[in-house]
């Protein structure tokens, strides 16, 4: 029968394949190989076109064998190419790995956004709700609503940018604290980011800088909750489980107490200092009072951290001006996302 | 405040090394600034915050030590002696006008001052250790006093004080020749002290240099007075005048120290010999001192704020160890007259947290209800923006919100001319006098810094921030220059153009499934010194708005089967605008065309002027049957018709 004849071709054909394939030992070999077995004077091509005088059920069947014996040897053949082009160590072409690439496509994102959105998002895993407030502000939502009347002292350490008819530049995130008050409802539970201006202007002061205001009303808040509270952001924020934080007392005219958190922070020379990082307290009842909260019934803690500072010490930055400059040299180095 | 610690133990045993002395007084809440060495001593300058100007003195410093830790023992409690005067006191006649200004007016007489006399020798070491320079032996001795207990005191030549001496409100526009060499107008707020004739001090801040004291001053008036700290706050700082003596009275001095400074005084000078004094004299008007303030003690409150498990017993230990009258019976606490921050219940609870130890205080997570967080959705879509951004190779930058009268400036961000800017009133300089209504201008100043300090050929910056312009909006702003790429071998330098900008635009609709059509956005091109800019300005505010009314995104399905293409190109008028075309397309209503896409476009070399040649191909499929060549070509004949007689296209061979 015809049948057995192409039968036996066929596995002949692919055994002699398996064969001489597998002993094949550079590329230039197996591109002979291919034209052996498969090439238009290979005994598959002639084979192919015999098929012509069977019959047309035959025919189907005889070309499905052909083909599949078609496909195996083709399949031997590429699987022998990845094989021999791993195995040596010359390069069939000359892609030189070490080569650098084309135009790259990465750019880069400024450390002070960087670190402000990251300070945010461990904020926003503790629960704390981002909200906004203006950057021109008025007297009210600046001092007065936070405590700090026109008389105090403490207007003195708030060296302020006028804008015309008594408006001015907020000088902390404070602000939006007072607005979110008359907003809503206790439990508040929030964090205000966001620029601030202060009219001093030196190595360790720029006029514009950047603020992130937390603030928590609600039953039975008190001190050891901030204490936490502070503790959880720095250590996760510094990604530092044994770091060394110290809260002591201070003076803001909105907190009462008030308290100063320090970190431990070792020098270049290996000297062991403190390093002032955030200012925090429990909200000064007049405050609670003036955004008609009930003192006597809710109680909260604030706390205002400088984003610069924060950015300065994670990223090892030393001058402060850097941040405002725009130096490609600068920014570049923060491509990492 | 500086003080030594020698000095300090001249009220207090210090059984510390300094070290641990000023780790005390820092976590009491008065924050060592320096520590430096004189000799085998230390000097101790600690920042005090505002609301703490009893420890504005070696005395205040020594009694917080002192309630604060046991160990900190009072050594002998150095007791001023009631002694005689060897000369009488003055004839002046005193009034105090402002009474209530000035409750307590005390005030003596020296006499024969030799020109030979000198600064006792401890009181100018002292001083010296300090950095404070000596003038004159009793104005020394005046400032040592100052330092030592925490009251001001002025001496004024007695000679060249005429008639009788008030305290008084000053007349608007009184001008008063100050010590400092300069002069201040003042107006009626201001309270001074007054001859007959002149104005010999602003009250509690600076003596006039027509009465100050000199090499051959032979006669001084001495003045300890109190002076509320509600009426000096702000008064100094207002005339841009600050001294110690006005630094501790806006803040607060004990009311009980002029008559205390004035027998320390008379104690100094008869112990050095140092000239003649009288006896002193006071003039009180007792009601207008300042009133106790009583405050009812809530144990359960300080407590439950503090979040520490405390006994009443030690509670009223600490209120008593700083000072304060605490009857038991009433649980009723008063303030001491050096405590003018202990008004209200929360300033006691500080205190007791404070003697408690800050650090001492356990540290307990609040009690919070789990629920998912929340991203704030602005915050989350510039985000988005700036990570976009960020891969196609821009870099963020920060800038100041001020800038000075840039031409640019007078543009704000959609390219209106603006001239109604935000002006900053009181400007530190010229260059930050106004907030900006655009930001392309600061990123321009951008490169041009880059450019002259690096060697790129390209830049791509952004920055997002507010703008004010006077609808106060928050914007995205791109600006390119130069190549589209850094230098790198492998592919051509192209320069960027408008249209690179549009993609950006097109990109970040797409992120947020807004159309660009819908997007508030402007595209231009900026010659600024010599070189080219493109920037793109896009209205965040507008964008987070439009955000908020966006569906979350459904599948639609789509025809499986083939399609066929068709490409076309012509001629067209540059003016027509590639929208319009587009919509008259939409508006044949092919139902079959699926896609429209812009292959080609060109203007130049073998192109008529005023034209442009465009190259667009057509997508067509069905969607319930396989779509015939013959189908295709009807469909692109209508859609050519048209185009022929609305923009009088023209195809090309």
């Amino acid at each position: 029968m015809p049948g057995d004849t192409l039968k036996n071709d066929l596995k002949k054909v692919l055994d002699e394949a398996l064969k001489s394939i597998n002993d094949i030992k550079n590329i230039s070999d197996l591109e002979k190989s291919r034209v052996k077995f498969l090439g238009k004077k290979s005994l598959l091509t002639s084979l192919m076109k015999s098929l012509s005088d069977l019959s047309k059920e035959d025919k189907s069947k005889a070309g499905k064998s052909l083909n599949d014996v078609k496909t195996k040897i083709n399949n031997l053949l590429a699987e022998k190419k990845i094989l021999l082009s791993e195995n040596s160590d010359i390069h069939e072409d000359d892609f030189d790995l070490s080569m650098p690439g084309k135009a790259s496509a990465v750019g880069s994102i400024h450390p002070i956004s960087k670190t402000m959105d990251y300070a945010i998002q461990i904020f926003e895993s503790l629960k704390f709700e981002c909200v906004e407030g203006p950057e021109i502000e008025d007297e009210f939502h600046n001092f007065t609503a936070l405590n700090i009347p026109e008389s105090h002292p403490a207007r003195a350490m708030h060296d302020t940018f006028y804008l015309a008819n008594n408006y001015l530049l907020r000088t902390h995130t404070s602000s939006v604290q007072v607005r979110a008050m008359d907003e809503k409802e206790p439990p508040i539970r929030i964090i205000a980011p966001g620029k601030v201006y202060r009219k001093d202007s030196d190595i360790t002061h720029t006029p514009m800088f950047h603020q992130i205001e937390g603030l928590y009303i609600d039953k039975d808040v008190s001190f050891s909750n901030l204490k936490s509270i502070i503790n959880i952001f720095l250590k996760s924020f510094f990604e530092e489980d044994n770091l060394k934080i110290r809260f002591r007392p201070s003076y803001f005219p909105f907190t009462e107490p008030s308290a100063e958190v320090d970190i431990e922070y070792i020098d270049s020379k290996g000297n062991k200092n403190w390093l002032e990082i955030l200012g925090c307290g429990m909200v000064h009842p007049n405050v609670l009072d003036t955004a008609n909260i009930d003192s006597s019934i809710y109680s909260g803690y604030a706390f205002g951290l400088g984003v610069e500072r924060l950015a300065m010490l994670k990223l090892g930055i030393t001058d402060l001006r850097l941040f405002y400059e725009n130096d490609l040299r600068f920014l570049k180095q923060f491509q990492r996302i | 405040m500086k003080f030594t610690r020698s000095w300090l133990e001249n009220y207090i045993n210090v059984p510390f090394n300094t070290d641990e002395l000023c780790h005390h007084l820092t976590m009491a809440g008065l924050e060592v600034d320096d520590i430096s060495s004189v000799g085998k001593d230390h000097v101790i300058d600690i920042d005090l915050t505002p609301n703490r100007s009893d420890c504005l003195s070696v005395l205040g410093v020594a009694r917080e030590l002192n309630s604060i830790n046991k160990n900190y023992k009072y050594s002998s409690d150095e007791k001023n002696k009631n002694i005689n005067s060897t000369c009488g006191n003055l004839k002046f006649k005193f009034s105090i006008d402002e009474k209530n200004i000035c409750p307590r007016y005390g005030f003596m007489y020296l006499r024969n001052i030799s020109p030979l006399c000198d600064t006792p020798k401890y009181i100018s070491q002292r001083l010296s250790d300090i950095g404070i320079n000596l003038v004159h032996p009793i104005v020394d001795i005046l400032n040592y006093i100052m330092i030592d207990i925490g009251q001001p005191m002025h001496a004024y030549d007695a000679d060249k004080i005429n008639g009788e001496i008030s305290v008084r409100l000053a007349k608007k526009n009184e001008i008063i020749k100050a010590l400092d060499g300069n002069e201040y107008k003042l107006c009626s707020e201001n309270i001074v002290v007054a001859d007959s004739s002149e104005i010999i001090s602003l009250a509690g801040i600076i003596g006039s240099n027509d009465c100050s004291v000199t090499k051959s001053t032979k006669n001084i008036v001495v003045e300890s007075a109190f002076f509320k700290p509600n009426y000096m706050a702000n008064k100094a700082r207002k005339l841009k005048l600050q001294t110690e003596s006005s630094h501790r009275f806006e803040r607060g001095v004990d009311y009980n120290l002029p008559k205390k400074a004035l027998m320390k005084l008379q104690n100094i000078i008869l112990d050095n010999k140092v000239c003649d004094f009288s006896d002193y004299t006071l003039i009180d008007n007792e009601n207008f001192l300042p009133e106790k303030k009583e405050v009812k003690i809530d144990f359960g409150k300080i407590r439950k704020v503090i979040g520490i498990d405390i006994s009443d017993q030690d509670i009223e230990e600490s209120l008593v160890a700083i000072g304060c009258d605490y009857s038991k019976k009433k649980s009723i606490v008063s303030n001491p007259s050096y405590r003018y921050d202990l008004n209200i219940h929360a300033d006691y609870i500080e205190e007791i947290a404070r003697l408690y130890g800050y650090d001492n205080i356990p540290v307990v997570s609040e009690k919070i209800s789990i629920e998912p967080s929340k991203t704030y959705a602005p915050f989350k879509a510039i985000n988005k923006i700036k990570q976009y951004l960020y891969d196609i190779s821009y870099s963020e930058c920060i800038n100041y919100s001020f800038v000075n009268d840039d031409s640019l400036e007078n543009f704000t961000w959609d390219n209106k001319e603006f001239t109604n800017h935000y002006k900053i009133s009181n400007y530190m300089s010229l260059e930050q006098n106004k907030l900006r209504s655009n930001l392309t201008a600061s990123l321009i100043k951008n490169i041009e810094f880059n450019n002259n300090a690096n060697s790129e050929k390209s830049y791509r910056f952004y920055e997002i921030s507010n703008v004010f312009d006077g609808k106060l909006d928050q914007v995205l702003t791109c600006v390119v220059s130069g190549d589209k790429q850094d230098e790198n071998w492998a592919s051509k330098k192209q320069k960027f153009d408008k249209y690179d900008l549009t993609t950006v635009v097109e990109d970040i609709g797409k992120i947020f499934g807004i159309a660009k059509s819908e997007l508030k956005y402007v595209i231009k091109e900026i010659k600024c010194n010599k070189k080219q800019y493109i920037a793109l300005t896009l209205s965040i505010k507008d964008l987070i708005n439009k955000i908020q009314n966006i569906k979350t995104e459904k599948f639609i399905n789509y025809s499986k089967l083939p399609y066929i293409r068709r490409d076309l190109s012509f001629l067209i008028g540059v003016s027509v605008r590639y929208e319009s075309i587009l919509k008259l397309i939409e508006e044949i209503n092919v139902h079959s065309l699926k896609k429209i896409l812009l292959f080609d476009l060109y203007v130049g070399k073998n192109i008529p002027s005023g034209f442009k040649s465009m190259g667009m191909g057509f997508i067509f499929q069905d969607e319930t049957k396989t779509l015939t060549h013959d189908e295709a070509d009807k469909c692109i004949e209508k859609i050519l018709k048209e185009l022929k007689s609305k923009f009088k296209i023209e195809l090309r061979k």
